[in-house]
């Protein structure tokens, strides 16, 4: 009996612990609850959105107005609802689907958050959205890829960050251009980290290829945490590709651009689909070896003095790097939300939930290059875009669409340089 | 004794009246489904001392099967579990024949290999969803389809579950079964010698404990709605169970009850605490409980409570 | 042609395997105890080169010392503090205990390093070596022939030497080794040194050539267990050849059938070995 109860008192000493330690004060603001991997392997990506994230919440709790039109920078706080501020609850899911599940719950019904953003990995996404639809809390999506997070038929989950067939379809675009200014692009290869996001965005350049009527010679996935790549980069060199799509993580994208120079092969033209090769030790690690490699990014940082420049140096000065597209995405997001919530003027959900189905963003207000942000009936960014830019240097410059550029574009791409 | 569990029981059921909200009730239900899964692998591993570390292939099925046959049939996923126990006793036997002959580290080894392959095989078979998983249905269609909005039903069926396995574990302890398996664990060769039929009883137990981790896996997927190879499959869930269970004491009845009730709870707490930091610390932390518990008290918090109890009778008696 | 650069290329990076993986046998033979921490020793070893690279500006040779030296008195303080312990006691103890260690390790490199991949800035083993046609990096050349070599030699001092007579003495039959004079907790301790150490200049000799995080050393620790049992456990020379071929295997099998299967080869390889011939290639039955 003594050792049973023993144990009662026990666990009840540890439930009574983590109750003390939640505590929920209430204050004159908005409280958004922010799901994201600060622990485990999409970490850093994690820690970037999380800098960006806080970056975003000073801007509209301060006012900026070197920024221009974007939504409430120049103001102090949300203005219809008398300069309320934003507060932010950061929660680490580590990756774990079951813990976003869980920790979205808490963020809801403990922190008594008015709105949730996150998750980065699709699969914290879609447990995550679920709970907020069950609550009736507005759930922005930053940046997940994976297609039916907003195809549920879900009234409560918006998604800000174009998806993977947006992605698929600029690729396509970007290639039928080429071909109409009289380059040869007969095939190309699509090698995909096999998690679900590169395995999304591989499954949409595959349909995408199809309809635009350009052949796939070979389609490689392979493992992230690979140590060693030579095999696949001489399947590569023995299908002859015209254009390499890479859809990798950091450490993975190095290696494939090192492998490549090792083993002496260069495609016409490499495109990286974001994530790895918009990582800060991407071009320092490769900037000799991979010159025109190309990236897709809706973010630019633009011309000094322009509104991107000035919140890539204040992101700078406050994590010593520039921001990087995932979490630009990110931001924006949050301004969106930010945007809808000065628009709804109360904290209400039905109110906010409203105000974001008609949020409408022109281009100019607008820190990454989409056309706008509007959302369809499923929650969806339908404005969402993506340039395509080139490592020239140690930068890279946008080259495409044409309307954009500031760079011309190099075909086919120089690659190493000695 | 007796009231020790009468109380425990009365505990567990009164938890969700007592901590009335959401958040502490989907604590308690990751709490029942750690027990639980702590509890099924204890039959193999702490009763037979067969240590596997690689229990998540049953977990993994069982959580794929419910959700499977609501991706491609649509049904309500709970018809799934019957599949999944089907599916988790014909490994069972496929990989138990060949690896319960193997000894200590050597079938922990090959327990972990297996878990891997099938974990990446998962990975690349689009039939079950590839890398990017399954989900349940996101709004249920009737109750059949057991998405409940709120935690409550959850936690009183896992706690139902717990149950059963629980009566399962104490009939098998007492019979002879149990007798089989602790001299199993005391000695394989001894324990041949005096008639015991190893091989068998070491597969009979292989085959219990998959069939309760696979329904766990089972619950897992209901309650959350979704399943991804690292989710179902990953060697976190393996290790887990096995920490769980040899935190509260391996080989006892309600070990991995007690190592579940300590350390879920201390995890959420770590987490809420340090977490949003985003330090790694909660893993520091586990890891290290882990060491010092190997290191001084193998045998969980149920061998210090058998050290102790006798000093603070003593004391009692004194006093 | 390109096949051969294939081969070429899994046997280099199988060489390394070979040297992280012959630390782990050592232990095995002589303790019949499995580290899981392993991987994480090889991962710790490519930190200590990055920090050696980053705060004293020491080449290839200062950070591969640096590497095994720090590993080599990590791999003593682990056993003297946790190892001898519970190599005694019950099975489920020394599963946790070198699973607990794993986790602490990792994390705590996590903690200190943070997640982001890391790679060292160039050294003067950048560049490609062209022979024959077959097109080599220096770095992955240099690891692999550095790896053949160390292992080659950890193998003599086993076999050759006086010391080395005494650490497998210990492995043979710890009892008749007290009885001799030779202190079984003592050549341990330095078993767990090499076996560290070992793993520390592997990790050394792969940063030179791949980026890494702290969350490497999983897949690091599951490939040496194929490795070790593929080569026999116990046995240096047997993990010298395992390691080469399970390079082999990996580059062949990512060529072949695709680079998802690489691993499930591997691994099926590693349960087909465990079942048909435990004892592996050159164990000790």
């Amino acid at each position: 009996m003594k050792r049973t109860s023993a144990l009662r008192v026990a666990a009840l000493a540890a439930c009574a612990a983590f109750l003390y330690s939640i505590a929920s004060p209430a204050a004159d603001s908005v409280k958004i609850g922010i799901l994201w991997p600060l622990t485990g392997n999409a970490a850093a990506a994690g820690q970037a959105s999380k800098a960006a994230a806080e970056l975003a919440a000073e801007i509209v709790n301060h006012a900026h107005p070197e920024l221009g039109d974007l939504p409430l920078a120049k103001t102090a706080g949300l203005p219809n609802m008398g300069g309320a501020t934003l507060e932010l609850v950061f929660v680490d899911h580590q990756g774990n689907p079951s813990l976003a599940q869980q920790l979205a719950t808490r963020l809801i019904t403990q922190d008594k958050v008015n709105v949730l953003l996150g998750a980065y990995q699709s699969s914290c996404s879609f447990t995550a959205t679920a709970v907020a639809e069950r609550y009736g809390v507005p759930f922005m999506v930053g940046e997940s890829a994976a297609l039916n997070i907003t195809g549920r038929g879900f009234r409560w989950v918006f998604r800000g960050t174009p998806i993977a067939s947006d992605y698929a379809r600029t690729y396509m675009r970007f290639f039928t251009d080429m071909r109409k200014s009289g380059t040869t692009i007969g095939s190309i290869a699509i090698v995909n980290e096999n998690t679900d996001y590169g395995t999304s965005v591989a499954d949409a350049i595959v349909a995408e290829a199809k309809k635009a009527d350009i052949s796939v010679a070979i389609r490689i996935p392979y493992s992230a945490s690979s140590s060693d790549v030579s095999a696949q980069v001489l399947q590569l060199k023995e299908k002859k590709p015209d254009v390499v799509i890479f859809i990798s993580y950091t450490a993975d994208s190095i290696l494939y651009m090192k492998t490549m120079r090792n083993l002496d092969y260069r495609p016409a033209m490499v495109i990286g689909d974001d994530t790895g090769f918009s990582d800060p030790s991407f071009i320092p690690a490769v900037a000799d070896i991979a010159q025109g490699a190309m990236n897709r990014s809706a973010w630019a940082i633009g011309k000094p003095g322009s509104t991107t420049y000035r919140i890539n140096e204040m992101y700078k000065a406050k994590t010593g790097r520039d921001l990087d597209d995932t979490s630009a995405r990110n931001m924006q997001s949050f301004f969106a939300l930010a945007d809808a919530l000065n628009r709804a003027g109360s904290t209400d959900p039905e109110k906010m939930r409203a105000a974001l189905a008609q949020t409408d963003l022109k281009p100019e207000q607008l820190m990454m290059g989409y056309q706008g942000v509007k959302f369809d009936s499923t929650g969806q960014n339908v404005l969402a875009a993506t340039y395509l830019i080139q490592l020239h240097g140690s930068r890279y410059e946008l080259v495409w669409p044409d309307r954009a550029a500031t760079a011309k574009l190099q075909w086919p791409m120089k690659g190493w340089t000695r | 004794m007796r009231y020790g569990a009468v109380t425990l029981w009365a505990a567990l059921l009164a938890y969700p009246l007592v901590l009335y909200n959401q958040f502490y009730w989907d604590i308690g239900v990751g709490l029942l489904l750690a027990a639980i899964t702590a509890s099924a692998w204890n039959i193999v591993g702490g009763y037979a001392g067969q240590v596997s570390v690689g229990h998540a292939m049953f977990f993994g099925i069982g959580a794929y099967a419910p959700l499977l046959v609501y991706h491609l049939w649509k049904l309500p996923p709970v018809a799934g579990v019957p599949l999944a126990i089907g599916l988790s006793l014909a490994l069972a036997v496929i990989i138990g024949v060949p690896t319960l002959r193997l000894k200590g580290h050597y079938f922990s080894m090959a327990t972990i290999a297996i878990a891997e392959l099938i974990r990446i095989f998962v990975g690349t078979w689009d039939l079950v969803g590839a890398a990017i998983g399954l989900q349940g249905p996101a709004v249920g269609r009737g109750w059949w389809d057991l998405t409940f909005r709120s935690e409550i039903p959850y936690y009183y069926i896992f706690l139902g579950v717990l149950a059963v396995l629980l009566s399962v574990t104490a009939v098998v302890e007492r019979g002879r079964f149990g007798y089989y398996l602790r001299a199993i664990k005391a000695g394989e060769r001894a324990a041949r010698s005096l008639g015991v039929p190893v091989q068998q009883t070491k597969l009979k137990a292989l085959m219990l404990s998959a069939a309760f981790t696979s329904v766990a896996g089972s619950l897992y997927a209901i309650k959350t709605g979704f399943i991804d190879p690292e989710s179902g499959f990953g060697i976190l869930v393996s290790v887990q169970m096995v920490i769980v269970a040899a935190l509260g004491g391996a080989g006892t009845r309600l070990g991995p009850l007690v190592g579940a009730l300590v350390l879920v709870p201390a995890q959420t707490a770590i987490n809420t605490w340090f977490g949003g930091g985003g330090t790694g610390l909660t893993y520091i932390l586990y890891g290290g409980i882990i060491l010092v518990l190997a290191r001084f008290e193998p045998g969980g918090l149920h061998e210090l409570w058998h050290r102790a109890a006798p000093l603070l009778r003593r004391r009692a008696r004194a006093a | 042609m390109l096949l051969l650069q294939v081969i070429v290329g899994g046997l280099l990076l199988g060489a390394v395997y070979a040297l992280f993986s012959s630390g782990l046998t050592l232990i095995w033979g002589m303790m019949n105890f499995i580290n899981f921490a392993h991987g994480e020793f090889v991962m710790l070893g490519m930190y200590v080169a990055l920090v050696v690279v980053t705060w004293i500006g020491g080449g290839p040779a200062a950070f591969g010392l640096g590497a095994a030296f720090a590993l080599f008195v990590l791999g003593v303080v682990v056993y003297l503090s946790l190892i001898r312990h519970v190599v005694r006691g019950p099975m489920l103890a020394q599963i946790l205990s070198t699973f607990g260690l794993a986790l602490l390790l990792r994390y705590s490199a996590f903690w200190i390093f943070s997640a982001n991949f890391v790679s060292l800035p160039q050294t003067s083993l950048s560049g490609t070596v062209n022979l024959a046609g077959i097109l080599m990096p220096v770095a992955q050349l240099v690891a692999g022939v550095v790896a053949i070599t160390l292992t080659v030699a950890l193998h003599l001092l086993l076999a050759r030497t006086a010391l080395g007579s005494r650490l497998l003495a210990v492995a043979e039959d710890r009892n008749a080794a007290m009885l001799m004079g030779i202190r079984p907790d003592r050549m341990q301790a330095l078993a767990w040194g090499l076996s560290a150490g070992a793993a520390g200049i592997a990790g050394a000799l792969m940063a030179i050539a791949y980026p890494w995080s702290p969350s490497v050393g999983e897949t690091f620790g599951l490939t040496a267990f194929v490795v070790v049992a593929l080569g026999g456990f116990g046995s240096v020379p047997g993990a010298l050849y395992a390691g080469l071929i399970i390079g082999l295997i990996q580059a062949l099998s990512a060529y072949w059938l695709g680079p998802v299967y690489k691993d499930i080869v591997v691994y099926a390889l590693f349960a087909a070995l465990l079942w048909l011939r435990p004892q592996g290639l050159l164990g000790r039955a």
